[in-house]
């Protein structure tokens, strides 16, 4: 385990999926739409202390910019409304289709940005052993634990079948079409080899005695530091003050 | 008292036409060591699967006869408990990593784990294994990450930490080289001299008849032979079952062909100086 890892990024998973939390909230607490886009600066500059930012950055632009640019579009042209702002031929750009928009755009895009960075900055090794302390089964941890090691070794497998296939002379190269068309083939062997694995991993975690009927001990041990309180705590001062902020005005 | 008795046991797997195991009689005495041999297909890797309970907890199909495990039925016994009881290596080395873990140390630690023993007391039996099995370079390796080999002595590690009386281990050595396959063996000593009865299925002759107390010879699902180490393999009829035999046990056999008997068949190489020796001391004095 690396201990230089940052403050942050040391926090327990929790506490993290509070700080998710609070931004989210905050979004919706503050009116307008300015604070919500300024929730994915605000994140990333938590992602740079959590010493992700840039893969934070590239995951975060990739994702929203998309989805962002097309609600846009959508939206001002097809939003009901009167208040035309431009228009060309049968389009017309309405003044209330923007402003949903906006206001549409700018939620997603915090709460977007929120989860993205939980993501980032929490191994899942962490998270799934925080849910196992709060009382998740097992069963069920494994199965999230193991699906998610499982696509990084999926991955490398369908490069092998690939390569197997390449020497048996199936294109697996060039346009997507081709490559679409090479990409079939991989599924079964993929698909059959997962199953017939299966079974195998099943003997084997029977054979760890997963199913033996006692409480489960972990080495694996996450301590919660009185970091996590003063971030928890910071974190409720602060959603307070904005609600009654908000009450207020 | 034996720790495993097996009567007349028949095996069919569910949609298989033919019986993989046929009428099969075997008693194991406990703290020895058996080998089982025969050639592929004879059943090795389906009989361990009746020792470890996966026939019939796992795997359905037709089960005849009995399989006592320190007197009580294989049936009868919980899946968890024998996990404690008898330990299970398999074939195939690539399968065994519970694909949760993501260092060596905590794959190891697995088991203990799921047993709920204390944190403490499970990091001390880890470092012991793995200071045993000599694996301190793998500790925080990814276990997708090892070498066929690698994985396999991790596999092995993961379940003689959790101390069964009872070790199957299947084709240990299969994806190791000749110093890996020596370490292998050693550990497997290690093992009997702390008590435990193995079962071990292996095809490398010369190391059998080094470490194993008996040997069972599985031929087509039949107990072809079974007896002493000695008595098997200076039996000239295990080749017909698909055996092989130790060439040192070989050339005793052809030396006796040829008029020139030593007087007895050497398993090793060292009875076999020993013997020769012998044999030219005599011819010089005769
Ligand atoms: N899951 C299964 N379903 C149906 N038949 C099986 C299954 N596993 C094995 N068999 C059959 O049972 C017979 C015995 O197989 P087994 O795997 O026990 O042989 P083995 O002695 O371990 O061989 P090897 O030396 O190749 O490991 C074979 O004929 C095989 O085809
Ligand atoms: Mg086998």
């Amino acid at each position: 385990m690396n201990n230089e890892r940052s403050m942050l990024s040391r926090l327990y998973p929790t506490t993290k999926f509070m700080i998710t939390i609070a931004l989210c909230l905050a979004a919706f607490i503050v009116p307008g739409y300015g604070f919500s886009y300024a929730v994915l600066p605000i994140c990333m500059v938590l992602a740079y202390f959590a010493g992700s930012f840039k893969e934070f950055s590239n995951l975060a632009i990739k994702a929203l910019l998309m989805i962002v640019v097309f609600i846009f579009i959508l939206q001002s042209f097809f939003y009901p409304g009167h208040d035309i702002l431009w228009s060309w031929g049968i389009f017309s750009i309405k003044r209330e289709g923007v402003e949903f928009a906006l206001f549409l755009t700018s939620k997603i895009v915090a709460v977007a940005s929120a989860f993205i960075l939980f993501f980032r900055i929490t191994k899942v090794k962490d998270l799934v052993h925080s849910l196992e302390q709060i009382g998740l089964p097992s069963k069920v941890t494994y199965v999230i634990l193991s699906t998610l090691q499982l696509i990084p070794e999926m991955k490398k497998l369908t490069l092998v079948i690939m390569d197997a296939q390449k020497t048996r002379g199936v294109e697996t190269e060039g346009k997507l079409l081709v490559r679409m068309k090479a990409f079939l083939p991989t599924l079964s062997p993929l698909i059959l080899g997962s199953v017939a694995s299966t079974e195998e991993r099943v003997l084997t975690l029977e054979s760890r005695a997963f199913s033996a009927n006692v409480k489960k001990s972990s080495i694996y041990t996450l301590e919660k530091t009185k970091y996590d309180r003063l971030v928890q705590i910071l974190l409720i001062v602060l959603l307070a003050i904005l609600i009654v902020w908000r009450v207020a005005l | 008292m034996s720790i495993i008795t097996i009567k007349n046991l028949s095996y069919q797997y569910p949609i298989s036409e033919s019986d993989a195991l046929k009428d099969v009689s075997v008693t194991i005495e406990r703290g020895k060591l058996y080998a089982l041999v025969g050639a592929n297909g004879g059943g090795k890797t389906t009989l361990c699967n009746v020792i470890r309970g996966f026939i019939p907890h796992f795997y359905k199909g037709d089960l005849r006869g009995e399989v006592l495990i320190e007197g009580k039925d294989i049936r009868e016994w919980g899946m968890g408990e024998l996990s404690q009881k008898v330990g299970y290596v398999f074939q195939n080395p690539f399968t065994q990593i519970s694909g949760v873990k993501d260092n060596v140390f905590e794959e190891i630690a697995f088991g203990l784990e799921n047993l709920g023993m204390e944190p403490g007391l499970i990091r001390e039996k880890v470092d012991q294994v793995i200071r045993m099995l000599e694996i301190d370079y793998l500790r925080d390796k990814n276990p997708f990450e090892l070498s066929g080999g690698q994985k396999q002595r991790v596999a092995l590690a993961s379940i003689i930490v959790m101390e069964p009386d009872v070790l199957v281990i299947d084709e240990p050595t299969s994806q190791l080289d000749p110093k890996g396959t020596e370490e292998v063996f050693k550990i497997i000593e290690l093992m009997k001299n702390k008590g435990k009865t193995i079962i071990l299925v292996e095809h490398k002759i010369e190391l059998i008849a080094e470490y194993a107390d008996y040997i069972i010879l599985l031929n087509e699902g039949e107990v072809a032979m079974q007896g002493s180490t000695r008595e098997i393999l200076t039996d000239e009829r295990a080749l017909t079952f698909g055996a092989a035999l130790p060439q040192y046990s070989l050339f005793g056999m052809e030396m006796r062909r040829r008029g020139m008997d030593l007087g007895s068949i050497p398993l090793t190489e060292k009875e076999a100086i020993e013997a020769v020796k012998t044999w030219m001391k005599k011819g010089v004095n005769a």
